[in-house]
């Protein structure tokens, strides 16, 4: 936005060079009006004109041709080799020139659809063979519309003063005037186009933004506004033009109003429909309006629609305040440069001002238009980049989501095999206790053999002991430490034989698997039954001692030791066999030293 | 003294053999038969128990439903339950729904006779893997109790009551314990027979409180 201001102040610059001026100016003509062609006789140009001639002054509703006749002596500064040539800054709508008598220059048709040549300087070289070195007699025929019948005084009829000399010296002038009222204009026109295009396109793939929308029209309208620099034969007539031009103010004006109420967030559907009413209102106006009022009513359409856009403006402006938006200032500028220009507009237009050597709307609003142009475009540019990186963290976001949610499901299966072997390892242990176990229990409570219901009640406590090292888990050392301790100390107790164990006094953090838990019981509870049934003890110790690797229990009775006789048959009975293979099992050992007389040990030694 | 017992058990022989040894033991008695949850549950609508004596798996539902509902009906009765599992998986919901004790069936007729003497004397049974279970279902109740927000007082073990719980946890036996703590056999009974009331009387707040968060129960 700074560099478009540094650009601006450029061209300011350049724009006030310092004409030098070794020619002649003619600022007066004998003319008539009408005669479209037919160059007049000799005496048939009785008024006398000074220049500029504005036609809405000197002959006010006039429309149609004039005749100027100029008489003029070629300047003596000018040597042979020089061109002469002539410099018009102003004649509207179209003209045709003669120098003693011959054509020398034809700005297109001079009827209906007249060429436009109101907006344009034009330099016409002076054929050095028809200039006399006496006097010379220039004839310009001047084809204009009057004011009522235009709707800007820019397209009324008149022609500017003359000037006469050398090429090389006019040329300066006629380039200072072509670069701002035409290459100006036309390059703002190509910038409004391509810029018009562009959000054109982005509207189109943003349909939300319908601001982009109004403002691409907003702009390609302007850039057709700039068509007349660039077309001059027009294939329409004066009024076609004249109405097409207003329609087309009217329709941007609501786009601009449209444009404002949207960026601004508050667009509203019932402010486009009477806007686009308006522009039907327009039009209806035009078309019933008499041709002679056409510059009245048109004014007073752009007052109103000026008025309109201002007070959008003023909306807009305020609403971007309230954002706290930093755009406020540049655009308040930018703005109010707008309305000064309209200012100006409207005083050259009501013919408060003379007409100035630049036309300062055509060639500064749509300036004005590009600068809002870019600041939308660089807005838009942000928010997209904002978009974009918003979209990048939201695809990571999502990225990381799923990647959560796949770690919990694969956990969830994991979990979901885990249970559903527990659930089958829980229902085979129903089955068990509900089948075997209760026709275990029946053998145990309804049998007469005593053998026959121990043995079931043996098996029945087997069946238990499988069905915990099937679903059990691992369970902490000293908790199995306790169950025994608390079985062994009852059972001893009711046969009456003096328990010691002694428990370990530190805590225990080591764990045992259900396996080695179950195994380890059924070699206690043999070792238990034997020193009940057999060894007729009155004391058992019992100690426990455990290692990073091992824990190991001493049991120790004083009762009447294993006979060999009595060591077979427990060995028969699986007694002590049953121990020894169950410890070596569970990758440990189960010793027992026994003399006659001097008790048994049993020595079991289980790794953890 | 005429006692009414209830026995539920499904299996005929069992239930013939159990009802010679409870004869055995409590000669006055009467004792009311059921086969199934719905006819024990039957019999305590009309007959005031003063002992009941339920098996766990039976074939429509578990035992656990007429100790809780004795429980509701006549609290006064003492329900034990009779059973093949020795886990705590079966025993301890049936402890918390407020039994009194239990019996592994498959022990000798006079192991239980004598157990089913002292329960009847008031003296329940603990062993070191309940005695954890209730040692860690407080020590839970304990971190809960604030967000409960229940109305009642929170129910919590003296530390008597907790003593004798983690020396039972730790392996001792009931005697034992008696003489450690210089405490007589009927003091060390009463301390369990609190441990469970208190263990039932937890578990039935939660219980409630869990219902209510399920919005079982109205306000």
């Amino acid at each position: 936005m700074r560099h478009l201001f540094k650009l601006l102040a450029l061209w300011l610059l350049l724009a006030t060079g310092v004409a030098q001026a070794t020619t002649v100016s003619i600022t007066s003509a004998l003319s008539v009006d009408g005669g479209a062609g037919r160059l007049p006789a000799a005496g048939a140009l009785p008024q006398q004109v000074s220049l500029p001639d504005d036609w809405a002054l000197t002959r006010p509703g006039h429309d149609g041709s004039v005749w100027y006749r100029v008489r003029f002596n070629a300047p003596s500064s000018a040597t042979d080799n020089e061109l002469l040539s002539l410099y018009i800054e102003r004649a509207c709508s179209n003209l045709d020139v003669r120098l003693n008598g011959r054509l020398i220059f034809s700005g297109g048709r001079m009827t209906e659809p007249v060429s436009n040549h109101c907006y344009r300087p034009l330099l016409i070289a002076l054929p050095s063979a028809l200039v006399s070195s006496q006097v010379n007699l220039l004839d310009i025929e001047v084809r204009g519309y009057a004011l009522g019948h235009v709707a800007t005084r820019a397209r009324a009829g008149g022609l500017s003063a003359l000037r006469i000399g050398p090429q090389s010296e006019l040329m300066e002038a006629y380039a200072r005037r072509n670069f701002w009222n035409v290459i100006t204009v036309q390059v703002t026109g190509i910038g409004l186009l391509a810029l018009g295009g562009f959000l054109l396109v982005l509207s189109w793939m943003n349909r939300k933004e319908t601001f982009l929308l109004h403002f691409g029209l907003l702009s390609v309208g302007f850039a057709l506004m700039s068509m007349r620099v660039w077309w001059s034969d027009l294939p329409l007539n004066g009024r076609t033009v004249e109405f097409a031009a207003v329609l087309v103010w009217s329709a941007m004006a609501a786009l601009a109003v449209n444009f404002l109420l949207g960026h601004a967030r508050t667009a509203s559907k019932k402010v486009s429909g009477a806007l686009l009413l308006q522009c039907a209102v327009v039009a209806a106006s035009l078309l019933f309006t008499s041709p002679e009022r056409l510059f009245m009513v048109a004014s007073t359409w752009f007052v109103v629609m000026a008025l309109e856009v201002s007070a959008a403006v003023v909306w807009y402006l305020r609403k971007i305040r309230q954002a706290r938006s930093e755009d406020f200032w540049p655009m308040a500028l930018t703005f109010g440069a707008m309305g000064g220009l309209f200012l100006l507009e409207l005083a050259l237009q009501s013919g408060l001002l003379r007409p100035l050597a630049i036309h300062p709307w055509s060639v500064f609003s749509p300036l004005l238009l590009l600068v809002i142009g870019s600041r939308l475009l660089l807005l838009f540019g942000r928010a997209l980049q904002a978009a974009e990186i918003n979209r990048a963290q939201l695809e990571a976001r999502v990225a990381e989501a799923s990647a959560e949610i796949e770690r919990s499901f694969a956990q969830l299966s994991a979990l979901r095999v885990e249970q559903s072997t527990d659930k089958e390892r829980k229902r085979i242990a129903a089955d068990l206790h509900d089948d075997l176990g209760a026709k275990l229990l029946t053998i145990v409570h309804t049998s007469d053999n005593e053998r026959i219901s121990t043995l079931a009640r043996e098996a029945l406590e087997e069946m238990r002991l499988s069905v915990r090292g099937l679903t059990g888990k691992p369970m902490q050392l000293a908790d199995a430490l306790a169950d025994w301790r608390a079985e062994a100390v009852a059972r001893l107790g009711q046969a009456n034989i003096e328990a010691d164990w002694k428990l370990p006094a530190d805590e225990l953090a080591q764990t045992l698997s259900a396996r080695a838990f179950v195994q380890t019981t059924r070699i206690l509870r043999e070792s238990l039954s034997n020193i009940i049934k057999h060894s007729g003890a009155s004391q058992c110790k019992v100690r426990v001692t455990t290692d990073a690797e091992n824990f190991s229990l001493v049991i120790q009775d004083n009762g009447k030791g294993i006979s060999l006789e009595l060591g077979s048959k427990l060995d028969r009975g699986h007694g002590i066999a049953s121990m020894k293979h169950r410890a070596k099992q569970l990758q440990g050992q189960c010793l027992i030293e026994s003399a006659p007389g001097y008790g048994t040990v049993i020595r079991l030694t289980v790794p953890l | 003294m005429t006692q009414n017992i209830l026995l539920l058990e499904d299996l005929p022989e069992i239930r013939a053999w159990m009802k010679a040894l409870v004869t055995r033991v409590f000669p006055k008695s009467r004792i009311h038969e059921a086969a199934l949850v719905q006819d024990a549950l039957g019999l305590t609508a009309s007959i005031k128990f003063d002992l009941a004596l339920l098996d766990l798996g039976l074939p429509d539902g578990s035992g656990v439903e007429v100790v809780e509902a004795l429980r509701d009906r006549q609290p006064e009765v003492q329900s034990v339950v009779v059973t093949i599992h020795d886990d705590d998986d079966h025993l301890f919901p049936a402890l918390q729904a407020g039994a009194f004790g239990y019996l592994l069936k498959d022990q000798p007729r006079e192991l239980i006779a004598d157990q089913l003497r002292r329960m009847s004397a008031g003296e329940p049974p603990l062993s070191p893997s309940i005695a954890r279970r209730v040692i860690s279902h407080f020590a839970a109740q304990a971190v809960r109790k604030p967000s409960s927000s229940s109305k009642a007082a929170p129910v919590v073990l003296t530390e008597r009551e907790t003593e004798v719980l983690v020396r039972v946890s730790k392996g001792y036996t009931l005697p034992e314990i008696g003489d450690q703590l210089n405490l007589s056999r009927h003091t060390i009974a009463d301390y369990v027979k609190q441990i469970y009331r208190k263990l039932n009387v937890t578990s039935r707040a939660e219980a409630a409180v869990e219902a209510h968060r399920l919005g079982l129960v109205g306000e």
